[in-house]
């Protein structure tokens, strides 16, 4: 048995495994004993009260503040089965934040561009090696502009962020990412600033990347993005995900010898209805698990057991 | 209505009234001067400016020289040297103290101490510490525009969001392309401003040292002309001196436009 569940998932399949993560900001602690394992290809949203860690534990994927205890593994066709420790930043992991998503002072193709530029090319490269720099600029160009034109912008190549809506903006912001082919996209609150019918528009973006996933799996190649999505609008976490878990401090820790509360842990995983984008949003098919997601991350009392809701594996077996 | 805005036009009109009323001003008061005493020479009339300029660009008989054109080279040549070394590394210490936080607890208690000394005042350091040529000067200026434009730097360095900054590394940035690609080109419309800024302080350190120990430059001048109540000399040289103020001004202006042109919106 594993601390999710039930019995681990097929080895290759896994692109992300946390360990007993734990975080905390001086003595407060934040985040205790999470443990999950992300399948390649997977949406997960990631729900929880205020506070709860959610965007702690994003940062520490990203490897800006790593865990103080446990640890973060991500598993690419590099690193082999044993994973690598995620311990600082780097390429393999996309980031979409919901303010400041994208560098100002460049336009949208060179906001989608300087991913490659800097993934591909030093500094002493750009500077010294001047005509073979500005050939392969026009290549790195040229794939951002069709890495706009997949995320319906090929007009606003030419737009600075300030020139753009917030919809766009976040749309330019998920190309950056996705040039970059990491191994795992998160997107922190990415649609929290918009209306929402740009936020729906959105929500269908993900959607179809989520059916080249499975278009991908259907053809026997790799699915091609695997995502993490923190929201607290909990129609679009199970609208836009396969997989929801919450994050929560309510959860009876005396229960289990603390004196203190540890701070928040997973305390549901469940999959979740799988949409697409040809059949209309029917938020009737969830509106059981989101009553019970409510009752079970968000209230506070009574505190639940943490082990209850965190059945994703166990049920994938059962499947 | 509190920040409504204005037709160009309108902008404009008042913009070139002021400058009117401004010269129409000057003019009545030299006339009303010249009817009360044709001798006085406190507020010459535009004839007498005329004159003036005109002395001071051919060559005068006693010193063999262009008055303007030396004390133009002299005094330029020193606010550039000054204003270029103390911008330059303002714009290096301002970046390193912004991103590594123990070089900024390093230099931050000096130059927030350095900031607070006019460096006129310090004129005799200078003095003893790089002698009465140019050096002194350009070294006044150097020093005297550095404290408060590293600080400038360093806080805009500051207000970079931390977001943008784990964003690039997950694009693959190194630290030195982080400092270089990402972080100096955001803040270089602001650094652009403070430089704008120092023109003005950086011509009052040069023209009060010149007008103290110097014996050519635009401030030497003033002094002199000053002392003999000739003042037909001494506001065409102020004139020149806003003119080349306003000038670099519209040049820094120009230049932050064409590198900077997302910045526009924030002004």
């Amino acid at each position: 048995m594993n601390p999710e569940g039930d019995a681990s998932p097929a080895a290759g399949d896994i692109a992300l495994e946390s360990r007993g993560v734990g975080h905390g900001f001086g003595a407060k602690a934040v985040l205790f004993d999470v443990n999950l394992k992300l399948r390649r290809g997977q949406f997960l949203s990631l729900v929880g009260p205020s506070g709860c860690g959610k965007s702690t534990f994003l940062r520490a994927i990203v490897g800006t503040h790593p865990p103080r205890a446990g640890e973060l593994r991500l598993f690419s066709a590099e690193s082999g089965d044993e994973g690598k420790v995620i311990d600082a930043p780097g390429r393999d992991r996309g980031i979409v934040y919901q303010q400041y998503s994208l560098f100002p002072f460049l336009t949208a193709r060179e906001n989608v561009a300087i991913g490659p530029m800097l993934d591909q090319t030093s500094l002493a490269f750009r500077c010294l090696r001047r005509l073979r720099w500005r050939q392969l600029r026009r290549e790195q160009w040229r794939a951002a502009g069709d890495m706009l034109e997949k995320v319906k912008l090929a007009d606003a190549m030419n737009l600075y962020p300030h020139e753009m809506s917030g919809g766009m903006r976040q749309r330019v912001a998920l190309a950056q990412a996705m040039i970059m082919k990491p191994e795992i996209i998160l997107l922190d609150e990415p649609f929290g600033a918009l209306d929402e019918a740009t936020r729906e528009d959105l929500q269908y973006m993900l959607l179809s990347l989520y059916e080249e996933n499975q278009k991908a799996v259907r053809q026997g190649n790799r699915p091609p993005y695997t995502l993490i999505i923190v929201t607290h609008e909990l129609n679009e976490a199970i609208y836009v995900g396969d997989r929801l878990v919450g994050l929560s401090q309510f959860w009876d820790w005396r229960k289990e010898g603390h004196a203190a509360a540890p701070g928040a842990t997973v305390v549901y995983d469940k999959p979740t209805p799988v949409f697409d984008t040809k059949t209309a949003r029917n938020f009737e098919r969830f509106t059981a698990q989101r009553e019970e997601i409510r009752r079970v991350v968000f209230e506070p009392a009574p505190p639940c057991d943490r082990h209850q809701h965190v059945v994703y594996w166990r049920e994938q077996t059962a499947r | 209505m509190i920040r409504r805005p204005i037709k160009s036009s309108t902008a404009a009109f008042l913009g070139v009234l002021s400058v009117l009323l401004l010269l129409g001003g000057y003019t009545f008061l030299a006339h009303r001067q010249y009817q009360r005493n044709p001798d006085d020479t406190t507020i010459p009339r535009w004839s007498q400016l005329h004159k003036g300029l005109q002395s001071a660009i051919e060559v005068n008989r006693r010193s063999e020289d262009r008055w303007l054109v030396v004390d133009a080279v002299a005094s330029g040549q020193r606010l550039f040297l000054g204003l270029a070394g103390g911008v330059a590394a303002s714009l290096l210490l301002g970046l390193a103290m912004g991103c590594f936080t123990p070089i900024e607890a390093f230099l931050h208690p000096p130059l927030s101490l350095l900031a607070k000394v006019p460096p006129t005042a310090a004129l005799a350091v200078f003095f003893v510490l790089v002698g009465t040529g140019n050096n002194m000067y350009v070294a006044m200026i150097a020093f005297g525009v550095l404290p408060t434009m590293t600080l400038t730097v360093n806080l805009a360095v500051k207000e970079f969001p931390d977001e943008l900054l784990y964003k690039a590394y997950t694009l693959g940035a190194s630290h030195m392309e982080v400092v270089w690609t990402i972080i100096f080109r955001q803040v270089l419309p602001r650094f652009i401003d403070a430089f704008r800024l120092s023109i003005g302080p950086a011509m009052v350190y040069l023209i009060a040292a010149e007008m103290v120990v110097g014996d050519v430059g635009f401030g030497y001048r003033i002094r002199l002309q000053s002392k003999l109540l000739n003042m037909s000399v001494v506001y065409p040289y102020l004139a020149i001196l806003a003119a080349f103020g306003f000038g670099m001004d519209s040049l820094l202006r120009l230049l932050q436009r064409k590198l900077c042109p997302w910045y526009e919106p924030r002004r």
